[in-house]
């Protein structure tokens, strides 16, 4: 239902970016907007860039990726693990999914101070608030997935012999792949914007601490906007990387 | 139905459970109180919330009314720009194209990633909390305004034409209606994100609301308000949700699933 | 015309009540049905019988087609003798074994195709081998050549979704083979299958048939499949399901639809079901 190609599409897109940041630019240079306390994106990155050793904003941010990498491993892979067992097995299932739901409506970030009395204002704490935020999603799509298997699957697989855990990993687990897929994109995205916040509110490195420091330091607004604008881009190049490895492990046969 | 009053009363079970389990290993001393508040310090701790309130003066109930609150202003500003905005982008397929790239980066960008650069500009009260919320809840709810016009079933609207309904009276009468339940699957996302928002913005610099609540507790030692306040929290999610859906079937009888939303 | 008649008749031998089964009579045969009732518990307490006192024997490498209205008991029928479900009371042998569950040599092909979606056409087919004692390399060599068989070699590496509704059957059936089974349960294979796809589907069956004999079980609600592929045609009538009729076809394969003794039988066939 378009008129258009593909190719005419993203040159829309690419003048609707140019014309933003011109726009932007141009307000910062004509007054319209004060260019100290929201400079345009041009001098917002040279002047942080002259704040800030690049070194620091790497280091943060190798601390930021490390910590939503470990903690989304972490909760992607108990999410998975759980949410393929309570569907699969009744009885395990009537105990885990209550509890679930029962926790599901507490926001991650609600668990910070307990995650601080819990594990103390280190790694542990943070780790713990990302791992909370990949495994909801993660175990219900997970959940969802096995328990949609389609019947004529089962039903075909066991004329062949197939039963128990054997059907389980042979049958179960590919058919729900890509729910569980679409559980990881979802669960990636929140990870990462609940590490964020949990580094504003407590941390001592890594980008979220970095921008609230500036802010705190009464420094850059510069290096804020920096900052700003890198974890927007870190989240769409990560967002776009997960998405291309689910998509060529589910793609070909799925195609959805 | 009877399995759902089975899976309420183990939930039950559960939690009761838990609760004896951690009421019986402090009293061992094989638990912390700090770490595993007892039940019974929970329920003091209930009882001076409602009553003397946390900090003295604040109760539950206030805290409560000023997240809501907070929610409500951010929320509806959002709605009452990205609802139009939406419409008018999802009709003009020219300004599809060129918001997309936009639309997508700006909803990457961590709402409270924002919540220093706001504080330079508009300082630490509650402006800023709404303006973060606002933030938040406007480009999950374009989006799916967008999305929900956009992607009107073409039969649809080659049914209409059929019956030489154009123009005007196509969008309102045909187009917005069918966009409708992809409208409400983002209203009710956009609550959410909301919510999320300013529990964490709440920890910051403010002494009154769920979020500061639970914060502050903390700071004083206080575990068991923490806790209570994160089951409030938990709980006022599950109402704002489930009330939602309920209003989502009481306007929108004709069903059409609105499971769907980015 | 009356010489033509008895001429017709006398290609069809019909059995009629429940002692059908036993006519022919079988002496060993691949499958013996004994008295299988089945039972299922319906809501609100009480019983429904889908199936009543069946009784059936079928030789080896024997076509036989089920053919009955929704709602008879064939699918019913077809799972309890895959050992998918078990009977409530009477028996099945295969080949002199009670059945007691799926492996016994029963090779199965649904209506939905029912292939993983997630292997390619070669790997669902040598999924079908993967209970045999053999190696790796040697499951996928006979999926080749089973490939081969239905004609499909240039599409081994091809996903389901890749492939026509024709395509995924004849993979289905290939699977099925892998098992090297004794018996080849087919339930409705060519029901989702526009006219065309099917007619042709039919003969492919034919051909197979042919190069690899088996004793076949096929299900189908179309007389004139029947009529056009099995040496028996088994009627059941349904509430509760029971054989009706069964009617030996003794016309030479190839068969067409246009000759007048398959015209003949099929009228007799059409008249015992709406009976």
């Amino acid at each position: 239902m378009g008129s258009g190609s593909r190719a005419g599409d993203i040159l829309w897109g690419l003048a609707g970016i140019i014309i933003t940041l011109a726009g932007w630019e141009l307000a910062t240079r004509l007054g319209a907007i004060d260019p100290t306390i929201f400079p345009g994106p041009i001098t917002a990155i040279l002047t942080a860039a002259h704040q800030l050793p690049a070194s620091v904003f790497l280091d943060n941010m190798a601390w930021s990726l490390f910590r939503v990498t470990g903690g989304f491993l972490l909760g992607a892979a108990a999410g998975t693990i759980i949410g393929f067992a309570a569907g699969w097995y009744r009885g395990f299932g009537y105990f885990a999914r209550p509890l679930i739901e029962l926790l599901r409506p507490i926001p991650p970030l609600a668990w910070i101070p307990l995650a601080i009395i819990w594990f103390g204002l280190g790694e542990p704490s943070k780790f713990f608030i990302v791992f909370l935020g990949a495994f909801f999603p993660v175990v219900t799509s997970a959940y969802h997935g096995i328990t949609h298997v389609d019947p004529s699957l089962i039903r075909a697989s066991r004329s062949f012999g197939l039963k128990g855990l054997g059907m389980l990993f042979h049958v179960g687990i590919p058919a729900s792949a890509p729910d569980l897929a679409t559980g990881l994109r979802i669960g990636w995205g929140l990870s990462f914007g609940v590490l964020i916040a949990a580094e504003l509110i407590a941390a001592d490195r890594g980008l979220g601490f970095m921008i609230m420091n500036e802010r705190n330091a009464g420094g850059s607004v510069s290096v804020i906007i920096a900052g700003i604008l890198l974890i927007g881009f870190l989240n769409l190049v990560t967002d776009a990387a997960l998405a291309s490895v689910l998509g060529r492990w589910i793609g070909r046969w799925h195609g959805a | 139905m009877r399995q759902q009053l089975v899976q309420a009363f183990i939930a039950l079970l559960m939690i009761a459970v838990i609760l004896l389990g951690v009421e019986l290993g402090v009293r061992e001393e094989y638990l912390k109180a700090y770490e595993f508040p007892p039940a019974s310090r929970i329920v003091q701790g209930f009882i001076e919330l409602t009553t003397v309130g946390f900090p003295t003066g604040v109760t539950i109930w206030s805290h409560i009314f000023v997240t809501v609150i907070r929610i409500l202003k951010g929320y509806i500003a959002a709605m009452a720009i990205a609802i139009p905005l939406g419409m008018l982008i999802g009709a003009v397929p020219v300004l599809d194209k060129m918001t997309v790239p936009l639309i997508v980066f700006f909803r990457s960008v961590a709402t409270l990633s924002l919540l220093p650069l706001v504080i330079v500009w508009f300082g630490a009260g509650e402006l800023t909390k709404v303006i973060l919320i606002a933030y938040g809840c406007f480009w999950v709810m374009l989006s799916n305004v967008i999305a929900g016009v956009k992607y009107v079933d073409p039969a649809l609207i080659r049914a209409a034409r059929a019956f030489k309904v154009n123009g005007w009276t196509l969008y309102r009468e045909v187009i917005l209606p069918a966009a409708l339940p992809r409208m409400f699957a983002g209203a009710r996302v956009a609550l959410g994100v909301g919510f999320m928002v300013i529990v964490g913005a709440e920890m910051i610099g403010t002494i009154q609301g769920l979020g500061a609540l639970i914060m502050e507790a903390r700071s004083f030692y206080r575990s068991e308000i923490t806790v209570i306040g994160m089951l409030v929290i938990g709980i006022l999610g599950y109402l704002i949700t489930s009330g939602l859906a309920a209003l989502e079937r009481l306007l929108l009888p004709w069903g059409g699933g609105s499971s769907e939303a980015a | 015309m009356a010489l033509k008649q008895s001429r017709a008749s006398a290609l069809v031998k019909a059995g009629i009540g429940p002692d059908a089964g036993l006519n022919p009579v079988v002496a060993s045969p691949m499958i013996d049905i004994r008295h299988v009732q089945k039972r299922f518990a319906i809501r609100g307490g009480g019983q429904t019988v889908v199936l009543e006192n069946i009784s059936l024997s079928i030789a080896a490498n024997q076509f036989v087609s089920i053919v009955g209205r929704s709602g008879c008991g064939k699918t019913t029928l077809l799972n309890i003798i895959a050992g998918l479900d078990a009977a409530s009371s009477g028996e099945v042998l295969i080949a002199g074994q009670r059945v007691v569950g799926p492996g016994q040599g029963q090779g199965m092909v649904f209506q939905q195709h029912s292939l993983f979606p997630w292997l390619t056409a070669l790997e669902n087919v040598a999924f079908g081998a993967r209970s045999l004692p053999l190696g790796k390399a040697e499951k996928i060599s006979r999926a080749r050549t089973l490939l081969e068989l239905v004609g499909l070699e240039g599409s081994a590496g091809k996903y389901p979704r890749e492939m026509s509704g024709g395509m995924q059957q004849r993979v289905a059936i290939a699977r099925a083979l892998a098992l090297d089974p004794d018996i080849l349960l087919m339930d409705e294979p060519f029901g989702a299958l526009d006219e065309l796809t099917r007619i042709e589907m039919q003969q492919e069956l034919l051909r197979i048939w042919e190069a690899r004999r088996k004793t076949v079980v096929f299900i189908t609600h179309s007389i004139g499949e029947a009529l056009t592929l099995s040496d028996r045609v088994i009627l059941l009538a349904p509430h509760p399901g029971r054989i009706a009729h069964d009617i030996t076809i003794e016309l030479p394969r190839p068969r067409s639809r246009t000759d007048r003794h398959f015209n003949a039988i099929y009228e007799q066939v059409w008249r015992g079901l709406a009976s």
